[in-house]
């Protein structure tokens, strides 16, 4: 019985740490990248890349990638995609510096407005996708593209820059404990979103819905209601990223947040690799902004060219997600 | 051989036939060298032994049967051999020599064909572009060549004795002969054994005679068949020989001849399986609580007309031909289609639900007909998917979801339905088609429905776990919970105190539990009543 039994034994143990192997590299295989590339860097550059100053810096320009591509993963999430998030984020800076231009609105009224703004797109996405049962990626192209009308309709294609700029500005520029606000609200939009995603009936339906609509449908879910609220929670937060921009840069200009939408869904996809087999969670899409600022920010320490940064990002999003995919693939073997 | 094929089992006689014109020493050798054998196969999923040292042979010309609970291996099994998942140990020998399967191009190579459950068919394409996906391109260029393809597809026909419809999107065909189109697809490159994994599950009896005689058309061209059914009947009247299998492992093979139905379960469960029994409805009194009242509904042109009504605790059968509207009916129960006409009433108060959500708030689910596209997320955990109908019947989406207790619900519930996984963790997809199913029945009953509506819940689910449902059902029913059961397995519908029978649209017959034989219900379902009898011929 023995001599039978022991190699069959360790071909079964063999295969399993094979697999097991290959999974680990599917889910950590991302922060493996992560984490290399913070020790190269640092071997590279000890001097200026591992300060808290720099580390602070990293966080500061991932934070509104991280807003923008943490309202994705809703969509995403929900089995749907944005591709208005960018537009939104212009419009909505647009919409909210005319009103303080002409109306002399306060700062905390042209944050709610930008994120009324984002609101209202979020809801005519959700509308058009569910009511008029146009898909996904047609229908927030078509939004999008009616957002720039309404965008250029209402500033012409100028910036536009907001009476007070200064105490803008000071949004961006102030820290509290040496870590500028704009951090701060990165982390509070995380935390809010994972909690609403991870212990709430409302994220739990949105993973059933992005799962398998039918089944969820049947099982008393209201798809359309989940989809419309995912489309704008992920608008909202796009608005909220095209006002701080303005915080950044002191005028809205009116494609400012265009550049967001392909690092959110670069962050979004890559994060989509990080410790899960291939499903969206804001835990990975903050790690995957956080990935490309490190890399952004290696790129400038290392005195590269910009073009670098874009290379960075196309060969991060490639390599994390097909590492991902692959090793999975092998590992179910 | 006419003699033969009369015999209702003539495929058996007609293999001794041919096996009795060779002589001894002929036929030694054609038993020693012939045929697909898979020896020792082994195979584990995390905690879970899903194969352990099975073994199973099948020859050219033959029809092996494999028969099994749920989870007993069957399909892991299949997989194995057609390369989609690697044995722990055991090896593939053809023709006694050991085939090595990586890859299902490997299967193919080696003259291993697969029809599975899920057909794979693309809805829009016609039979012939289906059966054309994975020809390997017949011109120079590496161009599709559809004369050539339309030939072999002919020629597929003609081996099968039976030619579906080439060019007709497969959409528009019957579920059998889109099945048809996929076992043409498998043949399209020759074939030595075709493996088919519950082909009647959703059958009518007449089109499994025609695939029994598609399946004695390529037996006796020399193609060697491996044939899973839950259905035993049918199995044994197809079959040559039958291997069962019990939790992973091997329970023996025997002869189709020298079995029965009843000795088969036996084999199959490990005991005697009790019959159906149910017990009486609750009364008030001398009448029984009306729960759901159900007048004239109405959904043209699949529900013309539906009245019934159930009370509590009682099990109500609906009995219909395909296509008679009970899967129609069902939805406008549960508000996922609106009534253009009539009305319910639910324990006194009108009822009129304006989706599942509103109707699992008061009270009414369904566990849908496809467990798999309806009722599962299957990359997801059994805990999330035990958790999503509790979650549709959330009054508020704020409602806070809770990690922990959301794992103990759970826990319980696989418990008490007996899901066979190797914890609420596991992924859906790692469930087999039984399990698969309570999972689907136990979500709903997490939200503790008054009126539960299971439509073919025991489809591709074996005697032992439809046995499991059953009880469950018969419980349920005695907690006082309303069941509408809808199947097309007449002969389970024996478990009910009454049953309605759908014809076109409309429900047009009443039958007390007792009375409700499947010759009784199959007369109704075609309508053909007492006073005519000479249309039963």
């Amino acid at each position: 019985m023995t001599t039978t039994t022991t190699p069959e034994t360790l071909v079964t143990e063999r295969q399993r740490t094979i697999d097991g192997t290959w999974r680990w590299l599917g889910r950590y295989g991302t922060l493996m990248m992560l984490a290399l590339l913070i020790v190269v860097v640092g071997i590279l550059e000890p001097s200026t890349f591992l300060t808290s100053d720099n580390l602070i810096s990293i966080l500061n320009q991932g934070s509104l990638s991280a807003i923008i591509a943490i309202g994705l993963t809703f969509a995403l999430v929900s089995g749907e995609f944005d591709l208005s998030i960018g537009n939104a984020a212009s419009l909505a800076a647009v919409v909210s510096c005319t009103l303080m231009v002409d109306h002399g609105i306060s700062i905390p009224l042209a944050l709610l407005v930008a994120v009324l703004v984002g609101l209202v797109m979020g809801l005519i996405n959700g509308l058009v996708v569910t009511k008029l049962n146009v898909n996904a990626l047609v229908a927030t192209l078509g939004v999008g593209s009616l957002a720039v009308g309404v965008n250029f309709a209402i500033a012409n294609g100028q910036p536009v820059t907001p009476p007070n700029v200064d105490s803008l500005l000071d949004i961006s520029l102030n820290t509290f404990l040496g870590i500028p606000y704009t951090v701060y609200i990165m982390v509070v939009v995380a935390i809010g979103a994972w909690l609403l995603l991870n212990r709430t009936v409302l994220g739990q339906s949105m993973q059933a819905v992005g799962g398998n609509p039918v089944a969820a449908s049947l099982a008393g879910i209201r798809v359309e209601r989940v989809k419309i609220i995912a489309f704008i929670v992920c608008s909202m937060l796009a608005g909220l990223t095209g006002i701080l921009l303005v915080t950044r840069t002191g005028a809205a200009a009116a494609s400012a947040g265009d550049s967001y939408l392909l690092a959110a869904f670069a962050a979004a996809f890559f994060g989509s690799a990080v410790m899960r087999d291939g499903e969206f969670h804001v835990i990975g899409t903050v790690v995957g902004v956080l990935t490309v600022s490190t890399g952004f920010n290696a790129i400038a320490l290392l005195g590269l060219d910009t073009y670098y940064q874009f290379l960075f990002q196309g060969l991060v999003l490639i390599v994390g997600v097909g590492v991902g995919s692959v090793a999975r693939k092998r590992a179910t073997y | 051989m006419t003699t033969v094929e009369q015999d209702p089992r003539g495929r058996k006689g007609r293999l001794a036939t041919v096996e009795s014109t060779l002589s001894a020493d002929e036929h030694q050798e054609v038993r020693r060298s012939t045929g697909l054998e898979m020896t020792g196969i082994s195979k584990r999923f995390g905690g879970l032994q899903a194969l352990q040292d099975i073994s199973i042979g099948v020859r050219p010309g033959q029809v092996l049967a494999l028969c099994g609970a749920n989870g007993a291996g069957k399909s892991t099994l299949i997989r194995i051999l057609a390369g989609a998942e690697h044995a722990d140990a055991g090896q593939v020998l053809l023709d006694g020599h050991e085939a090595r399967i990586g890859s299902p191009s490997d299967a193919r190579a080696h003259g291993l064909s697969f029809v599975h459950q899920e057909l794979n068919l693309v809805p829009k394409f016609t039979g012939l572009q289906n059966m054309a996906m994975g020809a390997v391109p017949s011109s120079r260029l590496g161009l599709l060549n559809l004369r050539s393809l339309r030939r072999r597809a002919l020629e597929v026909g003609q081996q099968l004795g039976y030619q579906v419809d080439l060019d007709t999107p497969v959409e528009e065909l019957s579920v059998s002969d889109r099945w048809m189109v996929s076992l043409g697809r498998s043949l399209m490159t020759p074939a030595r054994f075709v493996a088919m994994d519950e082909p009647t599950a959703s059958f009518t009896d007449e089109e499994a005679e025609r695939l029994f005689r598609v399946i004695d058309q390529l037996t006796s061209s020399g193609v060697g068949i491996l044939y899973v059914s839950h259905r035993l009947e049918e199995v044994l009247q197809v079959s040559d020989e039958v291997t069962v299998l019990r939790n992973g492992t091997l329970v023996g093979s025997y002869a189709s001849s020298e079995l029965t139905v009843g000795s088969l379960t036996r084999h199959i469960v490990g005991h005697d399986v009790h019959a159906l029994s149910h017990s009486a409805v609750p009364t008030s009194g001398d009448r029984p609580i009306v729960r759901l009242k159900v007048t004239g509904l109405a959904r043209p042109p699949a529900v013309v007309d539906a009245s019934f009504e159930i009370a509590r605790g009682e099990i109500l059968g609906i009995a219909g031909l395909v296509g008679a509207g009970r899967t129609e009916l069902a939805r406008l129960l549960i508000g996922a289609d609106h009534a253009t006409a009539g009305e319910m009433v639910l324990d006194g108060a009108a009822f009129a639900p304006r989706s599942p959500h509103h109707a699992l708030r008061a009270g009414v689910a369904l566990v849908p007909e496809e467990r798999r596209s309806q009722g599962l997320i299957l990359t997801e955990s059994v805990e999330s998917n035990l958790a999503m109908a509790a979650h549709g019947a959330a009054r508020s989406m704020l409602t806070p979801h809770r990690p922990r207790s959301s794992r103990r619900t759970a826990e319980a519930l696989v418990k008490r339905l007996g899901v066979k996984t190797s914890g609420v963790g596991a992924p859906m997809h790692s469930l087999s088609g039984g399990n698969q199913q309570k999972v689907v029945v136990a979500k709903y009953l997490r939200t503790e429905p008054t009126v539960l509506i299971l439509d073919e819940p025991t489809v591709g689910v074996d005697v032992g776990a439809r046995e499991e449902l059953y009880d469950l059902i018969g419980s349920l029913a005695e907690e006082g919970m309303s069941v509408i059961v809808i199947s097309s397995d007449f002969e389970e519908l024996a478990v009910c105190h009454r049953v309605v029978v759908m014809r076109h649209g409309s429900v047009v017959a009443e039958v007390p539990g007792h009375l409700a034989t499947k010759n009784r219900l199959t007369e109704l379902c075609f309508g053909l009543d007492d006073d005519h009898p000479q249309e039963n011929s």
